[in-house]
């Protein structure tokens, strides 16, 4: 079986209303595989991510999804092909992490959003998957960071994307939690077959699940291709700006 | 799991609704019997049946209908804000309407002679998403929700000082009926306003379960709701126009009552423990009721023959519970 792109972009340029923040971006995700994007903060990869998720309207070159061109699709498909975890935290008040992984199951509900057996299933497979199935009855803002974040991925792989799209999913977890995220996110996409996007800082972690790295440095991609050509010693202090010396004496 | 206990709830306030509507209609100033209730209702008319038809089942109406509209009205606005302090009073979306209604009272008795219930409606809509409007434009520059809470009361503030000035050199004999009205109450409300009310209030609520669905989904924040599909625009002018309009029904009626909107559904929302909108809806209505059916009844009975305004009653009981909310939330923030 060959591996169809489900995601890719020519010629990309993204930013906030006029001003381009990052041009010409090119890249293309194949189903089961994982891209990080890494570069230091402010680089762009927020814009980059937000613009590919449709919150914000590219400046420039194509988005193609599923091998229609991005602006051809409405709301209400995409929201069936492509699904976020955001930086922003919530705090839904008395919402169980049941019902908050339930909204997953929006784009195919009925007008009042009542819950079919198909969409149960679908929730409960996606909170088996995260391994949350003790604390969904809880109240979402009682639990802890890490099984947020978790909670937060059964709710967009719920949604039953080709697509995940996750903003530094893992940047205020702890390395227990960073890791087990990985392990289930790195499962979950190989297992269903789709393709997932994600910013991360933790450059030694993004090494290791990654398919595929682009750099963001500069308001272009500096530097693009697999974990083992990328992650290099030269090219790290080059993509953060760190010194050889301090480079050394904290990673070597 | 909750499920059960949400049924349970449901039936407890509908025979909430039931029996504070009878004590409603059996407690007034007049004496009158069960016995002369029951036989006015099955048609058979006796020397009651004029205060009962005429003054006290309209009245206990009208007080169900509209304590229901504005809690709602105050559910609705606290999910546009994603903010439980949020209500129709505090906001001064009433005191918006109050002026609107006013300035129509005023200037139009010469010209049409008795206002339409209709027309005072649409006045206080016109109001509401007036003051609406101020509120939303302050929103955008003020994040926080006690400062936003602080310019609602500021907007109050200023349309009740326009309405007094208003009201001080308007001379004419409607003005003593608008005096009472701009201070709050439900009396003198008559079964063919209730009819307008009852088509207002309705629409109000159909309209609200029309938007559960999105409301649920909008909870998560305007981004995640945005990716699961809703269109947020849509929502959020259903959210003010619904929330608008249930108000406005209560402004033109009744004149401002304070703290339902806020009060009411965060009090649902700990009996619940949930904040599902097919849950909170149909219940923030039903609470909303029954609360502003048992204010009303204390406004018109504890110091008869003086009547208090109702939001003088809604406060001492309503208050409390905002005040509680805050003291709570700032505790969790930090």
């Amino acid at each position: 079986m060959i591996n169809e792109t489900l995601i890719s972009s020519e010629n990309l340029s993204v930013g906030y209303g006029k001003k381009i923040i990052i041009n010409n971006v090119g890249f293309e995700i194949r189903q089961g595989e994982i891209l990080t994007l890494i570069g230091p903060n402010g680089a762009g990869k927020s814009t980059l991510l937000k613009t590919l998720a449709g919150y914000l309207e590219p400046l420039g070159g194509v988005i193609m999804i599923d091998g229609k061109n991005a602006s051809e699709i409405t709301d209400k498909e995409m929201a069936k092909q492509l699904s976020v975890l955001l930086t922003e935290r919530i705090r839904p008040e008395l919402m169980t992490c049941r019902e908050v992984v339930e909204t997953g199951r929006y784009p195919y509900t009925g007008s009042f959003g009542i819950l079919s057996d198909k969409d149960r299933n679908a929730v409960n497979d996606a909170i088996e998957a995260v391994s949350v199935t003790e604390i969904a009855d809880m109240y979402f803002n009682e639990i802890s960071d890490g099984q947020r974040q978790r909670v937060m991925l059964a709710r967009a792989i719920c949604q039953e994307p080709q697509i995940l799209i996750l903003d530094e999913p893992t940047s205020y977890l702890d390395i227990h939690h960073k890791i087990a995220f990985f392990e289930i996110l790195k499962k979950l996409v190989k297992g269903k077959n789709i393709a997932a996007i994600l910013s991360m800082h933790e450059v030694d972690l993004a090494e290791r699940i990654a398919d595929s790295v682009l750099c963001i440095k500069d308001g272009k991609v500096s530097l693009s291709g697999s974990p083992s050509d990328v992650f290099t010693a030269k090219n790290i202090m080059e993509l953060y700006d760190i010194p050889e010396e301090l480079y050394y004496k904290y990673f070597g | 799991m909750s499920r059960k206990r949400s049924i349970t709830i449901f039936i407890l306030l509908l025979i909430g609704v039931i029996i504070v509507l009878f004590a409603n209609i059996l407690v007034g100033s007049a004496n009158i019997t069960f016995a002369e209730v029951m036989d006015t209702f099955v048609g058979k008319r006796n020397t009651s049946s004029d205060i009962l038809l005429k003054i006290r089942i309209p009245r206990a109406l009208a007080a169900l209908l509209l304590g229901g509209a504005l809690s709602l009205s105050g559910y609705l606005l606290q999910t546009f804000f994603h903010n439980p302090i949020a209500g129709p009073f505090v906001l001064g979306v009433s005191s918006g309407a109050k002026l609107i209604v006013a300035i129509t009272m005023i200037y139009s008795v010469g010209v049409i002679g008795a206002l339409s219930s209709a027309v005072l409606i649409i006045s206080a809509f016109i109001g509401s998403l007036i003051s609406l409007g101020f509120v939303l434009l302050i929103s955008r520059k003020v994040k926080q929700m006690s400062m936003l809470v602080v310019c609602g009361v500021m907007i109050s503030y200023i349309c009740s000082a326009v309405t007094d000035f208003l009201v001080t050199f308007a001379d004419d004999s409607d003005i003593v009926n608008l005096h009472g009205w701009s201070v709050g109450t439900f009396s003198g409300t008559s079964m063919d306003n209730v009819r307008v009310i009852f088509v207002f209030v309705i629409i109000g609520l159909i309209g609200s379960f029309l938007i559960s669905k999105p409301i649920g989904a909008y909870m998560l924040g305007e981004s995640y709701a945005k990716n699961m599909g809703v269109d947020i625009k849509l929502l959020r002018v259903m959210l003010i126009i619904l929330s608008g309009l249930l108000s406005a029904a209560v402004t033109a009626f009744a004149g401002p009552v304070s703290f339902v909107g806020i009060a009411v559904p965060h009090i649902i929302r700990v009996l619940f423990r949930t904040s599902k909108p097919l849950i909170m809806i149909p219940a923030c209505f039903l609470g909303g009721s029954i609360f502003c059916m048992i204010c009303d009844m204390i406004a018109r009975t504890v110091f008869a023959p003086t009547e208090l305004s109702i939001s003088t009653v809604t406060a001492v009981f309503g208050a409390p519970v905002v005040i509680y909310i805050m003291v709570s939330r700032r505790r969790q923030e930090i």
